[in-house]
């Protein structure tokens, strides 16, 4: 029996080296990742609920019509080659001639109008601003617009170009119809259920519908594509997953450039292995919120009191490490926006709220506040600061975050308890009013400053209704507001100041927003996020990490990695 | 009146015939039990339905966070484009929504995913689920086999170096879940010790390859599927290790177990004959209820390895809150384990004969 059992022993270790065989890397091959959904749930309609559209790396195979250099503030041209605005205030754009789909049409203005039609089929903020669209010839098509608007212009541009060959008939159909026509619905039905047989590339890379399972998916090089033709790769493999199922790829050396956000302790693994941590500002971070109708949150002399006291850069380093950076200017708007559209001397006037317990010991005092006997804080009232702080429980910084900052807190005399709320929960309860405290975002991976503001003025301020878990008003606070230059209703000056195109106009309406966020911090900022992206140097090679192409940190949009290969800078480190 | 009476008997015969089946089915134990069975289904289905609807967040808010936070566009704007993307009818009330699912059930219409739009539930089911049993149930199998083989020379032997050592290893398998196992094979000969590709080792089967039975996809599949199969073996091994030298201890005491050895059997046909079909009979019952909770028992070891099964699809279903998938999936659980139990019911009695002649009696 013994002897038996020793020999199924044997021959299934046997069988389980053979298993374990290593297996052969492949050649010059870019080994990056994005999460994806495997067929039939993935598909290849990138304009419905489960497509595969591999995030920023969709610049591949549906290229964008230009890119923003965050560093300059211009946009590049990519698919097109010209565009700006006509003496009419429309926006015009002429499409790069040579280029082809991966099914051999031409990429011409009929795919942009057949990418806008459909947009306007879906409801797509773009068409906010426009009154349509028209085919000057084959490859220009001119945006009617409402009004001017650099916003509008970035929607535009930084749009992932389509086939007509592909989405043409749909987008023919709806540009016939009108969203009150009968069959407006069931065309929309028809484009939510439509599935492409196989995707159709524009861009450099095509995806490989065979080679697509749950580990990766290959894409392989699109000659007659978009920047086709200077590709130093002839194939790109695509893991998938989010942090946890990446990580090890990129400690084993298979995967060589990662956006995912990973937390400190992995960050200091990889570097560790040679493994370059690149950081850009990514323009958002966690804010302290409070609802503006719990006394005494709603005064200003709280809030700025609060700001002092909690220490940002201790707060941001045990968030998130070297990734964690403190706020400095606290305009509601990142440290970067604020140096590229402020003044100095706007700069000069803004209080930076340092950690200084003494200053925020001197506010509360000012305000009629009080220490008891044990030294905590009581109000005007006699009662004590006790507030509840809530935070998405699952997001591991932002726990962190809340968790310091009440430390922080309640060593400086508030008694402030954390609460953990699940992560989809959480915002419902800001929408609905339901909280005193909370950690959400401030400000917005976007390079116009206005939307940032929009996250505080409109996102977590008065959508409760909408947002459908009660009829809350978010956050409460008024957004007409008085400050040192005035009174100005700091939501509609937040949307003013990305409309037109004059660039010294927008900017003195964002620096009133952001003198006025300064000086009365509806919403307390910690930190700005960082990105930590994993790239091994040892297999791709790239600018060094002072180039400003760094600064397109490109959440969706204008992403350095992706600009770098469209332009085919990014190349195998052994060229 | 001929006409009255003619209906009266009709009406009678109906409530005859409805009170003849309800009675056949009381009196009938197979006939009662499956309707138990679908009696239970139904109500699991029921509170998931309800349970799912109570959960924090809904497919719609899911997206539009994302949307909210990656634009900065309004609630209202990013509802309207999630609304449109999904194509969703949010006009409709939780009850319609109940009567229309189970209408469509009754028909054996899973519904479409919420959000994929267009795409069958059964589709997506059809494509994991395969999945998720070869590998679950290979180390079922494969454990079932080693621990009944592995504990009976423990019962043997007890107290011996061999049980020593053998229980040592039961117990620390039992211990130590399947998804620490998993981790542990990743980290270890994985990353520390290279032995293999992580990444090569990951999904079902090599990329490029059609699904079939041929030789290149078969050998492909096996090779994809050690990794979990050996951490399903390992994690349930010391189960069946324990349990088979348990009840072989217990049978080795029976009398007619010393009735066979003092008639001077080979020691072969009382270990093979008496002692270990005896020992591994409840073993069967164990295993035939294992098999039902075969589609659930791999959810985070399906992660680990990205070995992707129904258990993936459930944990993915519920992160973006698609109840119709989700729904699909536990409807699919549910009968699994319902009817495994079933299974065990109607079959243990054709397996022991003692049972059997019990029951005719």
């Amino acid at each position: 029996m013994i002897k038996r059992f020793l020999l199924v022993s044997a021959l299934l270790c046997a069988l389980g080296m053979l298993a374990f065989a290593p297996v052969q890397a492949e050649g010059e091959t870019l080994s990056v990742a994005w999460p994806y959904q495997v067929p039939p749930t993935g598909h290849f309609n990138t304009f419905a609920s489960g497509g595969i559209t591999l995030g920023q790396y969709m610049d591949l195979h549906e290229p964008p019509l230009a890119v923003l250099m965050w560093a300059t503030g211009e946009y590049a041209g990519m698919v097109a080659e010209e565009f700006g605005w006509d003496d009419d205030g429309n926006y015009v754009i002429k499409v790069a001639e040579g280029y082809s789909w991966s099914d051999g049409s031409h990429i011409t203005a009929d795919d942009v109008m057949a990418t806008f039609n459909i947009f306007r089929l879906r409801g797509d903020a773009v068409w906010a601003n426009m009154t349509g669209i028209e085919k000057v010839d084959d490859y220009t098509v001119k945006f009617h617009m409402s009004a001017p608007s650099s916003l509008a212009e970035r929607i535009i541009l930084t749009t992932n170009l389509r086939p007509a060959s592909v989405f043409g008939d749909i987008a023919d159909r709806a540009a016939m119809m009108s969203p009150d026509d009968d069959g407006w619905n069931d065309l929309l039905q028809e484009l939510t259920e439509f599935r492409p047989e196989s995707p159709v590339s524009g861009g450099p890379y095509t995806i490989l519908p065979d080679t697509i399972t749950e580990a990766s998916l290959m894409l392989e090089l699109n000659p007659g594509g978009f920047a086709g033709d200077i590709q130093n790769y002839d194939m790109v493999q695509m893991w998938n997953g989010e942090t946890e199922v990446v990580t090890p790829l990129v400690a084993n050396a298979e995967l060589h450039y990662i956006t995912h956000g990973i937390p400190p302790t992995t960050e200091e693994d990889f570097a560790n292995r040679g493994i370059d941590i690149v950081r850009s500002g990514m323009n958002n971070g966690p804010g302290l919120y409070v609802n503006h109708d719990v006394y005494p949150l709603n005064m200003v002399e709280v809030r700025q009191a609060i700001a002092y006291a909690i220490d940002r850069i201790q707060n941001g380093f045990v968030s998130l490490g070297e990734s964690g950076v403190a706020v400095e200017y606290m305009t509601g708007m990142s440290d970067g926006l604020s140096e590229a559209w402020l003044s100095d001397d706007t700069l000069d006037m803004l209080n930076t709220y340092d950690h200084d317990l003494m200053k925020a010991e001197e506010l509360l005092m000012s305000a009629g506040f009080s220490r008891d006997d044990m030294g905590n804080w009581m109000d005007d009232n006699g009662d004590a600061l006790a507030f509840e702080l809530t935070f998405p429980q699952e997001y591991a910084d932002w726990s962190a975050a809340a968790e310091n900052a009440t430390a922080q807190l309640n060593d400086f005399g508030f008694d402030i308890t954390a609460r953990g709320v699940q992560f989809q929960q959480h915002p419902q309860d800001i929408y609905s009013s339901n909280f005193e405290m909370a950690i959400r975002n401030w400000g917005l991976g976007d390079p116009i400053p206005g939307r940032s503001y929009l996250q505080a003025y409109n996102r977590y301020n008065g959508q409760g209704e909408v947002a459908g878990e009660g009829a809350g008003a978010g956050m409460n606070f008024d957004n007409n507001v008085s400050y040192s230059g005035g009174m100005i209703n700091v939501f509609d000056v937040s949307n003013a100041s990305s409309q037109g195109t004059d660039a010294m106009e927008q900017a003195s309406l964002v620096s009133q927003l952001a003198i006025s966020y300064n000086e009365l911090l509806p919403a307390i900022p910690l930190w700005e996020r960082y990105t930590n992206n994993a790239l091994n140097r040892n297999f791709i090679m790239v600018p060094d990490s002072s180039d400003s192409v760094f600064a397109n940190f490109g959440g969706g949009a204008d992403n350095w990695m992706t600009y770098l290969i469209l332009t085919g800078v990014t190349a195998p480190a052994d060229m | 009146m001929a006409h009255h009476q003619q209906q009266s008997r009709a009406h009678l015969t109906l409530s005859d015939r409805l009170y003849d089946i309800a009675s056949n089915v009381y009196n009938n134990y197979t006939a009662r039990v499956f309707l138990i069975a679908i009696i239970t289904i139904w109500a699991v289905m029921t509170f998931t339905f309800a349970l799912v609807r109570l959960m924090p967040g809904n497919p719609l808010d899911v997206l539009i966070e994302q949307i909210l936070t990656a634009e900065g566009v309004s609630y209202q704007e990013a509802y309207d484009r999630v609304a449109a993307s999904f194509n969703i009818d949010s006009d409709a009330t939780t009850l319609d929504q109940y009567f229309q699912w189970l209408g469509d059930l009754l028909r054996l219409d899973l519904g479409t995913s919420i959000t994929s739009p267009g795409t069958k539930v059964i589709d997506e089911i059809a494509r994991f689920l395969p999945w998720t049993v070869f590998a679950v149930g290979t180390g079922l199998l494969i454990s079932f086999v080693l621990g009944i083989f592995a504990g009976m020379p423990m019962a043997y032997y007890r107290g011996s170096k061999l049980d020593h050592i053998l229980s040592f290893f039961s117990s620390f398998s039992t211990g130590v879940p399947n998804y620490i196992w998993g981790l542990l094979i990743i980290i270890v000969p994985g990353i520390a010790w290279r032995w293999f590709d992580i990444g090569a080792l990951r999904g079902t089967y090599d990329a490029g390859l059609t699904p079939g039975l041929n030789a290149e996809f078969i050998l492909s599949a096996l090779e994809h599927a050690a990794l979990p199969v050996f951490t399903y073996v390992i994690a349930i091994l010391g189960t069946w290790m324990l349990s088979m030298k348990s009840s072989t201890t217990g049978v080795l005491n029976e009398d007619y177990v010393n009735v066979a050895e003092a008639r001077g059997l080979k020691e072969r046909t009382v270990i093979s004959s008496y002692v270990g079909r005896n020992a591994a009979l409840p073993l069967f019952t164990q295993l035939t209820i294992s098999i039902g909770f075969v589609l659930s028992s791999g959810v985070v070891v399906e992660e680990i390895f990205v070995y992707w099964g129904i258990g993936h699809h459930l944990f993915q279903s519920i992160t973006v809150r698609d109840y119709t998938s989700l729904q699909g999936v536990v409807l699919l659980l549910t009968a699994a384990i319902v009817f495994s139990n079933l299974f065990a019911d109607l079959t243990y009695g054709l397996l022991d004969p003692r049972v059997r002649v019990s029951g005719e009696k």
